[in-house]
């Protein structure tokens, strides 16, 4: 019943000597045992409270039982709390570990040291309520972690004064991968084994916490070993590889990464040798950067802008070198034909007027640098047959066009070929309003007959006048070319506009959207066709190619 | 029903108790009844009272009953509807108890015990210390002998219930006729139905079951307290003018506080100068007595300035000018300007420091040890202390011995002996002139730093002195002890003045209010208690810890008191209204110490959990006054800082005029 049995009452009764106890007693007295108990050790335990522990020493038990005027239980006192050891085999039954002393031991030992007197040691445990990295304090690893739990409590303006410092563990392994790789790319980037390094670089799932290191090394081996064509090649490679890799976050280090992809694009020189083929590097770039772009653009809004900006920046300064144009119009290329359009084309007739005088043979003597010129020239002939390739490639094939129609606007353009540049302008002015109210008509024409091809058609016929009247002072040697081709355009679409007759006579303002477009394309068209020449008709796909011709 | 079993059942009883002749008297009337008037079965008894003395003849079946009206009470209430269930769930814990101590009183100990420890585990979390105290009952007698089971039994237990709440119980307990539990719930609990919903669950604070109850309390509370602060103390006069010698028309008596010079300063905060002297601590002295000036309104932002109720001795012009130094060059302290801390650590004290206590000026540090000395270290005199120091005197006197260092530095320390017991407490006077010490051997001593001897012995308390604190002013001081009474005395006298009786349990700490007028106790019953030294009456009851209040401060401008516990909590009472303003929660041990700065605006704690943490005070003071207009949701004070020490549990905080605060405590490796 109570915690005491009477068996233990029994046993003290007959420790001091009460041998017949009658089992009443026993078993009245156990309760009363468990109470006094209990009452002496809530006096020990406000004993133990005021002198400032919190563990129950055998002394607050001396305490407890002075007050309450009972016989202290001497042979306990010890300085140090009780070490209790648990019983072997049973759950909570613990006794006091006490070993038995040979007295002979305890004389013959020699005196033990008087133990030191107690003293008072004074430091500062805050200045200001900071506590200074002294000896005395607590450690800061101490300090640091409750101030961690107390976070979610503070949301106030609180300033938290320490920080933890990030602790970055790489495990061997990584550190292992991460130095073989770095050395691969630097000594052996042609090796099969560095192709199977990019391999795994681009598949492997567990390099996440290798990316800032990475991401440094390449940083820091591009600024340094500009003149060093492989290396430089091999560390794309690695960028490239990066990004390849599904499982890499690699967004938060792009910041870094870029300013070193862009200067392998638009550096003056890379590479030291003659023979480094440095265009391919910059190729090669130009397609990270504009996947890179694809990639985070989203995330990251001005990175696109900036991107263009310099780029766009580096090819419109004449001071640069050719090799440097070069990577700017590779890299404006990768970005895409809209890119292409709204930046390059604009710029293309003066940029082309620079350039014309370097790719001449009389004019730039120095092979090497007309080898730059031709291919800068071939780079921007590429990106923008590629810009008006896409414009063109909206368009459906669907060639309807009577071949005698085709027939004749070809033969007028290529009429209109040699003597270009000799129409007066008193023609063109002569020739204007005919031209827009042809240019009213084909619209129609084209609804009439959804024909795609006569509608570019149409339009070049249609976008010469316009063409014409609103860049008439800017660009004189397109207005002097499109009339030719408008009145190729313009007998095309009458030709059309003949046949098919007044089936469509409406008119919607979706359409005129669209004429708009076409018109812009058409119009692009014929402007890179007067700086290029043939040469962007291997652009064209060649339906529209025949029929432009 | 049947009368047949009424008479069986009378009879049984009547077995039971052993009433032979009465039975047989019984059984032949009863032959007798049948014999004669077989055919007249006039007899109709109410139905009611005979379930009503069937259910008596299961008498010899109670515990079992108990048992079952509780179980089923509880399986009830606990499947009630969720609105009014925490209103239900509060009725269980009164009812508990009570059956459990119904159960020992009938002298059912095994039953009780097995009922008490089958359903413990539900109270556990709110009543823990009671319970462990209740489970030691074992036999009627303990429940006359233990005051706690007592004061239960006689007092009835308020509980506040909505009228909903109170009609489902009573149907219930209607309806299942569980009669026992009826009884114990009138017997025990007397119910406050209020009409409306039921009351929230978060100001549930719990069923206390304390014997005055919290009706006694309310009463007590209402009476009205002058929390103010003195009239002409040393602040106001320092802001009233700059020139402070000229109204210095000192009461030359009171010879007691003989002349010192208190000029050793801490440089430390020495260049900091410009601190605001705003409304303070230090409280001047009033030559004229009187009763206490009428209050004034609460909301006034300066504190309301009383008058003294005591008289209080004069202070020297040397020992006023050294305060307004420091008053002049004090820190101002916010949450955002942070004190700093100079630790006092104790070392190779083999677990034999009880307390430790720390001069206003922190030059002189007392340890007070379970050998019975008391050690008192000038730290004025350590070399690596800033500041110079104004050495006073010789210390070589008589009683007191010189203790060389262990490690060949001077490391002095007087030693007291005089006391025959471990020494609990030690307070110094206002100025450092005298220490106080209180012991287990129920004596309380004066000592004199100066002398370096005992002054006077005081005799008065009957069991150990756990606490004594010095007036604000000096010449008087509060002890509180294991007699369950605090008592006032006046340094001159061997009797103590005032005696305050009414804790229930030990009174653990006791501190003064800063106009003397009052002084607070914390006990082993949980509760604060507020007296009025004049009157010896006690003035405010604080009820809310859980735990055994070890640790009391009052805010330098009266208004506001702090106390910490056992547990770790700390509570912030507002005086005048007697509730508490908010919990701080954050530690995990207990609470040893706490202290207000010198303006009031942080509050120190230290603890057993080896941390000083520093509180703002002025936020929540603020969250509480926009409360009231608003349903304030964060009124938690602020806990700025915790500044972990190294393995020592912090005794004592204090804070120097200057705002500089010292903390003390013992290095314990096994923490």
């Amino acid at each position: 019943m109570s915690i005491v049995p009477k068996e233990t009452i029994e046993v003290i009764a007959q420790s001091i000597g009460i041998n017949s106890l009658s089992p009443d007693v026993a078993l009245a007295l156990a309760p009363d045992v468990e109470y006094r108990m209990r009452e002496i050790m809530q006096e020990a335990i406000k004993c133990m409270h005021h002198s400032k522990r919190t563990m129950l020493t055998t002394d607050d038990v001396d305490s407890a039982l002075n007050l309450r005027n009972v016989e202290l239980i001497y042979g306990f006192a010890s300085g140090d709390p009780l070490r209790f050891k648990r019983a072997v085999g049973h759950k909570d039954l613990f006794y006091i570990d006490d070993k038995d002393l040979d007295f002979k031991d305890v004389i013959e030992a020699p005196l033990p040291k008087a133990p030191l007197d107690t003293s008072i040691v004074c430091h500062w445990l805050a200045i200001e309520g900071v506590q200074p990295a002294i000896p005395e304090n607590a450690p800061v690893e101490v300090i640091a972690a409750p101030s961690d739990n107390k976070k979610p409590e503070q949301k106030d303006d609180l300033p938290v004064d320490i920080k933890l410092p990030v602790k970055h563990v790489l495990s061997r392994e990584l550190q292992l991968y991460f130095d073989k790789i770095t050395d691969l790319a630097v000594t052996r980037s042609d090796s099969v084994l560095f192709k199977e390094a990019l391999e795994s670089l681009a598949t492997d799932s567990g390099l996440h916490p290798l990316v800032p290191y990475f991401t440094y090394f390449i940083a820091d081996e591009v600024s340094r070993g500009l003149n060093n064509f492989r290396l430089l090649f091999a560390l794309m490679r690695l960028v490239g590889s990066l990004l390849q890799n599904p499982h890499i976050h690699i967004e938060p280090y792009l910041h870094q990464l870029m300013p070193s992809v862009v200067t392998c694009l638009v550096a003056k020189r890379l590479g030291n040798r003659f023979a480094d083929n440095h265009w391919e590097l910059r190729d090669f770039t130009a397609n990270l950067v504009a996947s890179i772009c694809k990639r985070f653009g989203h995330v990251y809004n001005n990175l696109q802008t900036r991107l263009t900006k310099t780029l766009v920046h580096t090819l419109l300064d004449p001071k640069r070198a050719m090799t440097q144009h070069y990577g700017a119009i590779q890299g404006l290329a990768a970005l895409g034909p809209n890119v292409v359009r709204l930046l390059v084309l604009p710029n293309l007739e003066t940029y082309m007027k620079l350039l014309e005088p370097e790719m001449l043979l009389e004019k730039q003597k120095n092979e090497m640098k007309r080898y730059e010129a031709w291919r800068v020239y071939g780079a921007l002939l590429r990106a923008s047959g590629q810009c008006i390739y896409d414009r063109l490639k909206l368009f459906p094939l669907l060639s309807s066009l009577p071949p005698n129609a085709v027939w004749r606007t070809n033969g007028r353009v290529v009429t209109a070929m040699p003597n270009n540049k000799r129409k007066a302008n008193a023609d063109l002015l002569e020739q204007q309003p005919p031209h827009k109210k042809v240019a009213t008509d084909g619209p129609m024409v084209i609804q009439s007959n959804n024909s795609m091809p006569s509608d570019i058609r149409g339009d070049l016929g249609v976008a010469a006048p316009l063409g014409d009247s609103e860049a008439v002072p800017s660009s004189s040697s397109s207005s002097r070319r499109i009339p030719s081709e408008g009145i190729s355009g313009s007998s095309g679409s009458r030709v059309s506009s003949s046949r098919g007759g007044d089936q469509a006579l409406k008119m919607s303002a979706v359409l005129n959207q669209a004429w708009k477009d076409d018109l812009n394309s058409g119009r692009l068209l014929v402007s890179l066709f007067e700086l290029f020449g043939e040469g962007i008709f291997n652009f064209i796909p060649s339906p529209e190619m025949s029929l432009f011709l | 029903m049947d009368e047949e079993e009424i008479e069986k059942a009378v009879i049984a009883y009547l077995k039971k108790k052993g009433f032979k002749q009465t039975e047989l008297a019984f059984q032949e009337e009863q032959q007798h009844h049948t014999k004669n008037s077989s055919s007249n079965s006039s007899s109709s008894t109410d139905p009611d009272i005979a379930k009503h003395l069937l259910s008596f003849s299961e008498s010899d079946n109670v515990p079992a009953q108990y048992h079952d009206g509780y179980s089923k009470l509880r399986s009830w209430t606990y499947s009630s509807l969720d609105l009014y269930k925490h209103e239900l769930i509060r009725v269980l814990y009164p009812v508990f108890v009570h059956c459990f101590m119904d159960l020992v009183a009938k002298g059912h100990i095994q039953e009780a015990r097995n009922f008490f420890n089958s359903f413990r585990e539900d109270h556990e979390m709110m009543h823990l210390r009671d319970l462990q105290k209740l489970e030691g009952v074992l036999s009627p007698c303990h429940l006359e002998e233990m005051e706690f089971a007592h004061s239960l039994r006689q007092s009835k237990v308020n509980l506040k219930i909505c009228q909903y709440s109170y009609e489902l119980l009573l149907q219930y307990l209607h309806k299942t006729q569980s009669i026992t539990m009826l009884g114990v719930i009138n017997e025990h609990i007397n119910f406050q139905v209020s009409p409306g919903q039921p009351s929230s669950i978060s100001d549930d604070e719990g069923v206390t079951l304390v014997g005055s109850g919290q009706d006694a309390a309310n009463l007590i509370n209402q009476k009205e307290i002058h929390w103010g602060l003195l009239e002409d103390s040393l602040e106001e006069r320092l802001e009233k003018a700059g020139s402070l010698l000229s109204d210095l028309e000192k009461v030359d008596g009171e010879s007691k506080e003989g002349d010192l010079d208190e000029s050793k300063k801490r440089a430390v905060e020495g260049g900091k100068q410009g601190a605001s002297l705003k409304k303070l601590k230090k409280d001047k002295v009033v030559g004229a007595t009187g009763k206490a000036a009428r209050i004034e309104t609460n909301t006034v932002p300066a504190a309301p300035r009383v008058k003294s109720e005591l008289t209080l001795p004069a202070m020297p012009t040397e020992v006023e000018h050294s305060i307004l130094e420091d008053l002049r060059n004090r820190v101002q302290l916010s949450s955002s300007a942070l004190p700093s801390v100079s630790f006092y650590t104790f070392i190779n004290t083999h677990n034999g420091l009880n307390c430790s206590s720390i001069s206003h000026d922190g030059s002189l540090v007392a340890g007070g040890f379970s050998d019975s000395s008391l050690k008192v270290w000038d730290m004025a005199k350590f070399g690596q202390q800033t500041g110079s120091s104004i050495l006073q005197g010789e210390n070589d006197f008589a009683t007191s011995e010189h203790v060389l260092g262990a490690d060949g530095g001077k490391r002095y320390y007087t030693l007291f002996r005089g006391h025959s017991g471990p020494v609990y407490s030690a307070s110094f006077s206002p100025f450092g002139d005298f220490l106080l010490s209180s012991s287990s051997d129920s004596t309380i001593r004066l000592w004199s730093t100066k002398l370096n001897a005992n002054l006077v012995c005081y005799k008065g308390h009957n069991y150990p002195v756990w606490d004594v604190q010095f007036s604000p002013l000096g010449h008087y001081f509060a002890s509180a002890s294991h007699d369950r009474t605090a008592r006032i005395w006046s340094v001159d006298r061997i009797q103590p003045l005032r005696i305050m009786a009414g804790h229930l349990s030990d009174v653990d700490c006791v501190r003064w209010h800063s106009n003397c007028n009052y002084i607070a106790t914390g006990s082993s019953d949980k509760t604060v208690r507020l007296w009025d030294v004049q009157s010896g009456e006690c003035v405010r009851i604080f009820i809310g810890h859980r735990s055994m209040v070890l640790s009391l401060a009052m805010s330098p401008d009266g208004r506001y008191m702090a106390s910490g516990d056992e547990d770790g909590t700390i509570m912030m009472w507002d005086l005048s209204s007697g509730r508490c303003v908010t919990p701080l929660v954050g530690h995990t041990s207990c609470v040893w110490t706490l202290a207000f700065s010198c303006e009031g605006s942080l509050l120190a704690s230290g603890s057993a959990d080896c941390t000083v943490k520093l509180w703002d005070v002025t936020a929540s003071t603020k969250v509480l006054k926009t409360e009231e207009n608003k349903t304030g949701s964060t009124n938690r004070l602020r806990s700025l800082k915790t500044l972990p020490t190294k393995s020592t549990p912090v005794y004592t905080l204090q804070f120097s005029r200057r705002n500089l605060l010292f903390a003390a405590g013992a290095l314990s490796k096994s923490v």
